[in-house]
């Protein structure tokens, strides 16, 4: 299960496996025959669903926002109706699967929650189910398997778009990330030949890389002799942060600049000590007070 | 060894650096939950953090699984680093101090493992690795 839930996953980003997919959801072409049995029933009806479904909706006024205008309310019914009937009859197609998965990409950006959603879904479902077993009520056991079928392509279409959904909207915390990640790192003279750099949020590699070529410009353009790396602010400190501090500080130890470390809870202190960090190569202080007069003692020693 | 549902517990899905934080977060804020010390907090969500950035370095993806746990009356938290990466050819070494084959301290295991009471390291080549680690609560 947990196989296949990662692997769905990662098929959103290299490209859909249909056939793994089927069979997860047990699809096979007799239920595209069978939903197409329903395709004359659903024709019918179809409109009279929506239409009844967005009277539904748009009596809850917080539904209702999401729609600017009676324009804009005819046109997403029209594409509900293309989308229940594609439903019903469209060719299981690397074309369908692209355009469930767009779908799912625009309820992201447009705030269709999964509940709408689902919901939407259900309501349609409930109804034409209703009134597939009304009209073939002298048949209920051909009835049955056709609606089971519309069902397994209901949760497919389903699974596809949230999906997305879910991807879309990933993606968009790993742009916020990256914008944060790319946040520049203020470089301070506290007074001549001395520079503080308050190091704030997480601290990966890129960031350390993109922290060390900060400090060597800041060391060059102020000309400086020690400099005081400040992380109280760092998330979390862990031997892979320790060694990028370490490097960044061995960058500087290079030009020729002193460099103390502050801010390390005591906490955090203990555990690097206990993972295997040894303060060798780092000068620390307490806080940042002490830190500065230490970086002032370096320098004028 | 009984799982103790209702401290609660977490799985984190770890495939980039921002999901080592998350775990370790969710760690630390299970811990204090169960109520280990403040020291202890840290020790764990140190060692969640090693753990997890051998996933990310080494396998690409992978995940954590936190749970507190209960054995012979006491509790403890178990910590699960499961990856499908490539596995470790020499254990034995991996687990010595300063052995990296990336650009690390190289850490990461024999550091985790100071830091827990129970350690445990089930891998094969080309099938990934397992690490289960327990800290018990008072020791």
């Amino acid at each position: 299960m947990l196989e296949i839930i990662a692997s769905s996953a990662e098929d959103a980003r290299d490209g859909y496996d249909l056939q793994k997919a089927m069979k997860w959801f047990d699809l096979s072409p007799e239920d595209r025959d069978r939903t197409m049995q329903l395709g004359e029933i659903s024709e019918s009806v179809a409109e009279a669903i929506i239409e009844a479904f967005y009277e539904h909706l748009l009596s809850d006024p917080v539904a209702a926002q999401h729609f600017h205008g009676p324009d804009h309310v005819e046109k997403v019914k029209a594409g509900q109706l293309r989308y229940f009937r594609e439903l019903i009859s469209a060719e299981l197609d690397d074309d369908y699967i692209a355009d469930r998965r767009r779908i799912g990409g625009i309820h992201e950006r447009t705030g269709v929650t999964p509940t709408l959603y689902i919901g939407a879904y259900a309501f349609y479902l409930n109804r034409l189910a209703t009134i597939v077993l009304d009209r073939m009520k002298e048949e209920p056991d051909s009835a049955f398997p056709l609606l089971l079928s519309l069902f397994k392509f209901a949760h497919f279409d389903m699974a596809l778009a949230l999906e997305t959904y879910v991807d879309t909207r990933e993606e968009t915390i790993r742009d916020r990330e990256r914008e944060l990640s790319e946040l520049p790192t203020p470089v301070l003279q506290l007074r001549p030949g001395l520079l503080l750099i308050p190091v704030v949020g997480t601290l990966d590699s890129f960031r350390a890389r993109a922290l060390t070529v900060q400090l060597l410009e800041g060391i060059r353009a102020h000309r400086a002799r020690a400099v005081v790396l400040d992380i109280t602010g760092v998330a979390a400190v862990d031997s892979a942060v320790a060694n990028h501090l370490i490097q960044t500080m061995s960058a500087a130890r290079l030009m020729g600049v002193r460099s103390v470390l502050t801010g390390l809870s005591a906490e955090v202190a203990q555990s690097l000590v206990k993972v295997g960090v040894t303060a060798e190569k780092l000068q620390t202080a307490g806080d940042l007070e002490s830190g500065i007069e230490l970086a002032d003692r370096l320098m004028a020693g | 060894m009984q799982v103790e549902g209702a401290l609660g517990g977490d799985i984190q899905a770890i495939r980039r650096d921002a999901d080592v934080i998350s775990a370790r977060q969710s760690g630390r804020q299970i811990a204090e939950r169960m109520g280990y010390s403040r020291p202890d907090q840290a020790l764990i969500a140190t060692a969640i953090s090693e753990l997890a950035r051998n996933i990310v370095n080494y396998a690409g993806k992978g995940e954590i699984e936190i749970t507190p746990v209960r054995r012979r009356g006491r509790m403890g938290l178990r910590i699960i680093a499961r990856d499908h990466g490539p596995g470790i050819e020499d254990l034995e070494r991996a687990m010595a101090d300063g052995f990296s084959t990336g650009n690390s301290f190289g850490l990461g295991l024999p550091g985790a493992k100071r830091i827990m009471d129970d350690f445990d390291v089930v891998t094969a080549v080309g099938e990934g690795v397992v690490v289960t680690a327990i800290k018990w609560m008072g020791r």
